[in-house]
């Protein structure tokens, strides 16, 4: 991979810049070129509204319509998820590289940009395979969409053209803009691309958002003329989802970079490679679990606003016919934290002093198992008469109670104490503080992580002697008392490692290859999670196309079981673990990342 | 590199495989569509509770919370000591029968709240047609009680349905009494006045000192407009077609009554 024939060295940088410009040119044109076809399509879908009221859906041959449009809006989102985490984990890196002076992390934010040109392009073409379908198989429903939103959808467009001008003149200016003052405004371009971005998603998000929690002043019989548009772009879950969509983007994004470096790490062929992608998986890996930290919060945020929007979709939501669906999220998050834990032990080999705190990954070990089983078992899981009768009443013989959220709560916090114990430990693994007051700030950093350990197993069996009602705003404390401890402790760390002793610099590079399969899990199961959590959102609207507003009277309105929806979610993951793999590839073939000489 | 490449396919293919899989093995329920039931006046009393509890278990939605014995109130088994619905359900409230009381509750679910429950209760005729409400109403009938749902109530109820509705300008009472008025449209089921009703909303008491009469008008018209500070949570119960249930004098009358509690 990466290698360029026999051409004199000297004209290697032309020809790769003529390669990276016509393949990203190209790919570009294209989506842009399908994106743009469609919207006669689409406009005429918007402006005959009432004709196409005779045709309600067409047929998908095969797989059907529901399956056809379910794919389509999955991998889009998954490469939409991809080039909008990206970016921010480029904005990231460069200005790391900036204000820190460490110039890797520069190439790494311009490798990556390097690869987002030809997935943005994948993300449009998927976008546009979206809209043809929601046209030609939903044509009543976008119709609805079309009719309320053409507005936002106008605005949607023109933000993408910025945001794809923003995106070459970030990459193709960054060589000629690497010194001084144009440094920074490098950088600023990366901030505006972020923007445009984010201001695509946060219009993307209103229109899904809208299908789910449709205002009050919307019903069956509104005529779309009558409708405010700020009224339903400002819906109940819009911002929610928003907000839990920019930190999982990064998540995402980081889980994804982790990946490639893995990849390239077991394909390296000489130690400094090696070393530059070990670098490269522990800054992705760092990033992804990093955020996954704070994605529970943004998810309670969520779930809160459905109850409060809709108690009934709440309870189909967490109790109804998706009560096992939280059963498998359970598991793969602790599949998570266990690979990102996992991964951060076995890098502890590779750093000179680590071993003091070795013998504690054990019992680290030990309270992620524990969490991960509590957090996984079932309670009141939607039954029958006949199950009812079985379990002789509403819980489990054995298990009772066991399972209600002060339990789950209580185990999930603990688990992400237990993980921000593992960032903490294998950041000063190495280090060596040299302030005065290092020992006594060690001593306040334990106390908090013993005091919100306390406040949080105090809170979770205390939930069990009080309402349902007020059991759940327990919740608050437990989350409030564990981010206090990571900002807190984060705090006194940083300043009390400012020019501490090196026990050794890191050995980048000898890293067992057992750890990078761990990241390969890691990016599966992100995936595969993005897919669960995207089928509960838009499943809990049920036979409905927009939420008590417009039924789905389709053959496929009804909701499909969890093993279905699996087999769709393992279908639309492997299609874009595919298409990612090849866009790597060629991004391998265009250009070779300049390394730069590690430092400790 | 054939050999990482390998390993590198079989843990990515292995992880996919093993999620589908635990999903796959793990119980299977669908979200079915509630299927529209049409009956003629034949209908007999096993086929109303055959329709019934198929909605109660399936599309209905019902076992989400009942059955679970928190979120509300038990009803095939028993609740506390009590036996199965059917057997209580005539005694639930003084001058409603047990087919009253059911479909009332279904219809109207802020009117019966039980002690200890929270009043999530949606109001079920929003995604059932009134023929599958009466056929869960013959199903929770048959819990330990007597089903006396017939063609009767079914007819009854489609011929309602059938007459012109909301948004005809026809109101669903003839009285402009105010106070007739808050009775008849079940506002006391949410909102105390006097020694009635119950605080779900804001009290009426004193709510012409807090509230001018435009924005009395706008919270009948449009509740999610303005939501009053401390009932956030119960956002979304309160109904928004009193505009169409309401003629524009009955609607006035009301909000001068309720302007006038000082």
């Amino acid at each position: 991979m990466g290698h360029d024939g026999g051409r004199p060295a000297a004209l290697r940088p032309v020809i790769e810049s003529r390669r990276v410009r016509w393949a990203t040119a190209t790919a570009l044109g294209a989506g842009l070129a399908l994106l743009v076809a469609v919207l006669p399509a689409w406009a005429q879908e918007a402006a005959g509204g009432a004709a196409a009221g005779a045709r309600e859906y067409g047929q998908f041959p095969g797989i059907g319509s529901r399956a056809a449009i379910w794919i389509a809006a999955e991998v889009h989102l998954m490469f939409a998820a991809f080039v909008l985490g990206v970016p921010m984990f480029a904005m990231v890196a460069e200005a790391i590289g900036i204000f820190g002076g460490d110039e890797r992390y520069d190439r790494l934010a311009k490798e990556f940009t390097r690869l987002l040109l030809i997935a943005y392009s994948a993300t449009a073409i998927w976008g546009a395979v979206l809209l043809f379908f929601l046209t030609t198989l939903y044509p009543r429903f976008w119709s609805h969409m079309a009719s309320i939103f053409e507005v936002s959808m106008w605005i949607y467009v023109g933000l993408f053209f910025l945001e794809s001008f923003t995106l070459y003149l970030y990459y193709y200016g960054w060589e000629r803009m690497q010194e001084g003052g144009a440094k920074y405004a490098h950088w600023g371009l990366a901030i505006l691309l972020n923007v445009w971005g984010t201001a695509v998603m946060f219009i993307a998000d209103s229109w899904l958002s809208y299908m789910m929690s449709p205002p009050a002043t919307v019903t069956t019989d509104t005529a779309s003329g009558m409708v405010q548009l700020w009224s339903v772009i400002n819906n109940a879950t819009w911002m929610p989802i928003n907000i839990h969509r920019v930190i999982a983007n990064v998540v995402f994004g980081g889980a994804v970079v982790a990946a490639y470096a893995a990849y390239r790490f077991l394909a390296a062929k000489s130690d400094e490679e090696r070393a530059h992608y070990d670098w490269m998986g522990y800054v992705g890996n760092l990033i992804a679990i990093g955020a996954l930290i704070v994605l529970p919060f943004a998810g309670y945020y969520l779930g809160r606003e459905i109850y409060e929007y809709n108690e009934q979709m709440g309870i189909t939501m967490m109790g109804g016919f998706m009560s096992w669906l939280w059963i498998i999220q359970a598991f793969l998050i602790g599949v998570l934290f266990l690979a990102g834990n996992y991964y951060l032990w076995v890098g502890m080999q590779r750093i000179p002093g680590a071993e003091r705190f070795l013998p504690y990954t054990k019992w680290m070990l030990l309270v992620l198992i524990i969490g991960v089983i509590v957090w996984a078992t079932p309670h009141t899981m939607i039954a029958d008469r006949a199950e009812l009768e079985a379990m002789g009443g509403s819980h489990h013989p054995f298990l009772g109670v066991l399972g209600v959220m002060s339990a789950k709560n209580t185990a999930v916090n603990l688990m992400i104490l237990t993980t921000f114990l593992s960032f903490l430990l294998y950041r000063r693994a190495n280090k060596r503080p040299v302030v005065s007051w290092a020992r006594a700030a060690t001593l306040v950093q334990s106390a908090l992580f013993v005091i919100a350990a306390a406040i949080v197993l105090f809170y979770g069996v205390y939930g069990y002697f009080v309402t349902a009602i007020v059991r759940i705003g327990f919740s608050v404390y437990q989350v409030l008392a564990v981010l206090f401890t990571i900002v807190g402790v984060t705090a006194i760390d940083v300043f009390m490692l400012r020019g501490a002793e090196s026990r050794g610099a890191v050995r980048w590079g000898k890293m067992p290859e057992r750890s990078q399969y761990a990241l390969f899990v890691l990016v599966v199961t992100f995936t595969w999670l993005m897919g669960l959590m995207g089928f509960a959102r838009s499943g809990i609207r049920q036979h409905w196309h927009v939420w008590e507003v417009m039924r789905d009277t389709s053959p496929w309105a009804a909701t499909p079981a969890l093993g279905y929806a699996a087999t769709m979610i393992s279908a639309c993951v492997l299609i874009f673990l595919g298409l990612i793999s090849f866009i790597f590839w060629l991004g391998g073939l265009v250009e070779k990342p300049q390394l730069v000489p590690k430092r400790g | 590199m054939w050999a990482t490449n390998l390993k590198i396919l079989g843990v990515t293919l292995g992880t996919i495989a093993l999620y589908t899989l635990v999903a796959n093995v793990i119980p299977q329920i669908e979200s079915e569509v509630p299927e529209e039931l049409s009956f003629t006046g034949e209908v007999t009393a096993a086929e109303l509770v055959a329709a019934g509890e198929e909605l109660y278990a399936g599309a209905g939605g019902c076992t989400a919370c009942h059955g679970l014995g928190e979120r509300a109130p038990n009803l095939l088994t028993g609740e506390g000591d009590q036996g199965p619905i059917g057997t209580r359900c005539g005694s639930r409230v003084e001058g409603e029968d047990c087919k009253a009381y059911l479909h009332r509750s279904m219809v109207e679910p802020g009117a019966f709240v039980l002690a200890g429950y929270q009043p999530i209760m949606p109001d079920m005729s929003r995604t059932l047609s009134a023929n599958q409400i009466w056929a869960v109403v013959a199903y929770l009938e048959s819990q330990g009680g007597q089903v006396d749902v017939t063609a009767a109530d079914l007819e009854a109820e489609t011929a309602t349905e059938e007459a012109p509705a909301g948004g005809s300008g026809v109101a669903e009472v003839a009285t402009t009494d105010p106070q007739e008025l808050l009775n008849q449209m079940q506002c006391l089921a949410c909102h105390r006045l006097g020694s009635q009703g119950q605080e779900v909303g804001p009290p009426f008491d004193g709510i012409g000192g807090r509230r001018d009469a435009a924005y009395i008008r706008g919270s009948i018209l449009d509740p999610a407009a303005q939501v009053a500070p401390g009932y956030e949570q119960f956002a979304g119960i309160m109904p928004t077609n009193f505009g169409e249930r309401l003629s524009a004098a009955q609607l006035e009358a009301v909000v001068d009554f309720l302007a006038g509690q000082r």
